[in-house]
């Protein structure tokens, strides 16, 4: 076990974008709840995500992967970042970066190689036509359906799909009655009350 | 189970999730501001997927991606419904400092 592991240090680059997106992970979270300004805390937050991203993308998971971008660093941060915008009283304190040129180039060095680096991680995953592919290997499904042959799967995607409508059907279903749930729930929550409506007219709150 | 997925050890992965998860434990501990709480919930349920994941390919097994879907699910249900309450509780409280939310009546 330790052999192999001082090999990856030595020769893999899945090893070498791991620690790279593990490093990330582990200081842009320390951020998030270190940082005083909440919407640096959020961006951080984003980042953060991005390189779980990138670690489900080497591990193979590119499905995860996807979702993670898409739900996470899409969908839950614009909602995150919606409400701190609609609560925020604090003085503007981004317009700072300005007075520093050099700090500005470097943050977009920074962000530039950090997604290309993503990229690299997510293409780690995807297999290549001449080599086993390290987002199949692991992936091939079947299940007996009743009376007929077994539903094979190929790709992750697929597989997780499979799995999802074969095996979980009916989480998946109570899953989109929580959802319904939820979203008529957050309407009522962050509606305004009849009386309230007269004296809050002209401000946002 | 094997120990290395793609040439990375699980104990590696596994480390870095609980480092994760307490950091998000940390952040629900000492922090006031109930949207940053809000966001170390996320880091904790993302440390939780980051272990499914792991598991899921060190058993070669694909339920635990199928579960990773449920807990984003989740935990988008838990963001909107979480903020939404953040709205009505400033509405009222004009603060989103815990300490100062006190009481459950209005």
């Amino acid at each position: 076990m330790d052999e192999i592991i001082y090999m990856n240090i030595e020769s893999s680059p899945s090893f070498l974008l791991f620690i790279f997106f593990g490093t990330v992970t582990v200081i842009t979270a320390l951020s998030v709840i270190f940082q005083k300004n909440p919407v640096v805390s959020a961006v951080s937050l984003v980042f953060t995500f991005f390189a779980l991203a990138g670690i489900y993308g080497i591990m193979g998971a590119l499905f995860i992967a996807t979702m993670q971008v898409l739900v996470y660093a899409g969908a839950i941060m614009v909602l995150v970042v919606f409400v701190l915008m609609l609560l925020s009283q604090r003085a503007e304190t981004l317009s700072r970066y300005r007075e520093y040129p050099i700090r500005l180039v470097i943050l977009s060095v920074f962000i530039f190689g950090f997604f290309f680096l993503l990229y690299s991680a997510l293409t780690t995953g995807v297999p290549h036509s001449e080599q086993t592919g390290k987002g199949y290997e692991l992936s091939q499904y079947s299940f007996p359906i009743q009376g007929t042959a077994a539903v094979n799967a190929k790709g992750n995607v697929a597989t997780v799909g499979a799995s999802t409508y074969l095996d979980y059907l009916l989480p998946f279903e109570m899953i989109s009655i929580l959802l319904l749930v939820a979203v008529l729930g957050a309407v009522i929550l962050a509606k305004k009350r009849n009386t309230e409506v007269e004296q809050t007219k002209d401000t946002i709150l | 189970m094997n120990p290395i997925i793609n040439e990375i050890p699980v104990s590696y992965i596994l480390g870095l999730a609980g480092i994760l998860f307490s950091i998000g434990v940390l952040g629900v501990l000492i922090r006031r501001n109930i949207v940053i709480i809000f966001m170390s919930v996320e880091l904790i349920l993302n440390s939780v997927n980051l272990v499914f994941v792991t598991f899921s390919k060190a058993l070669s097994h694909i339920s635990g991606e199928t579960v990773v879907f449920f807990v984003m699910a989740i935990a988008a249900a838990e963001a909107a419904v979480g903020l939404a309450l953040v709205i009505a509780i400033f509405r009222h409280k004009k603060s989103t400092n815990v300490d100062e939310l006190q009481s459950m009546r209005w």
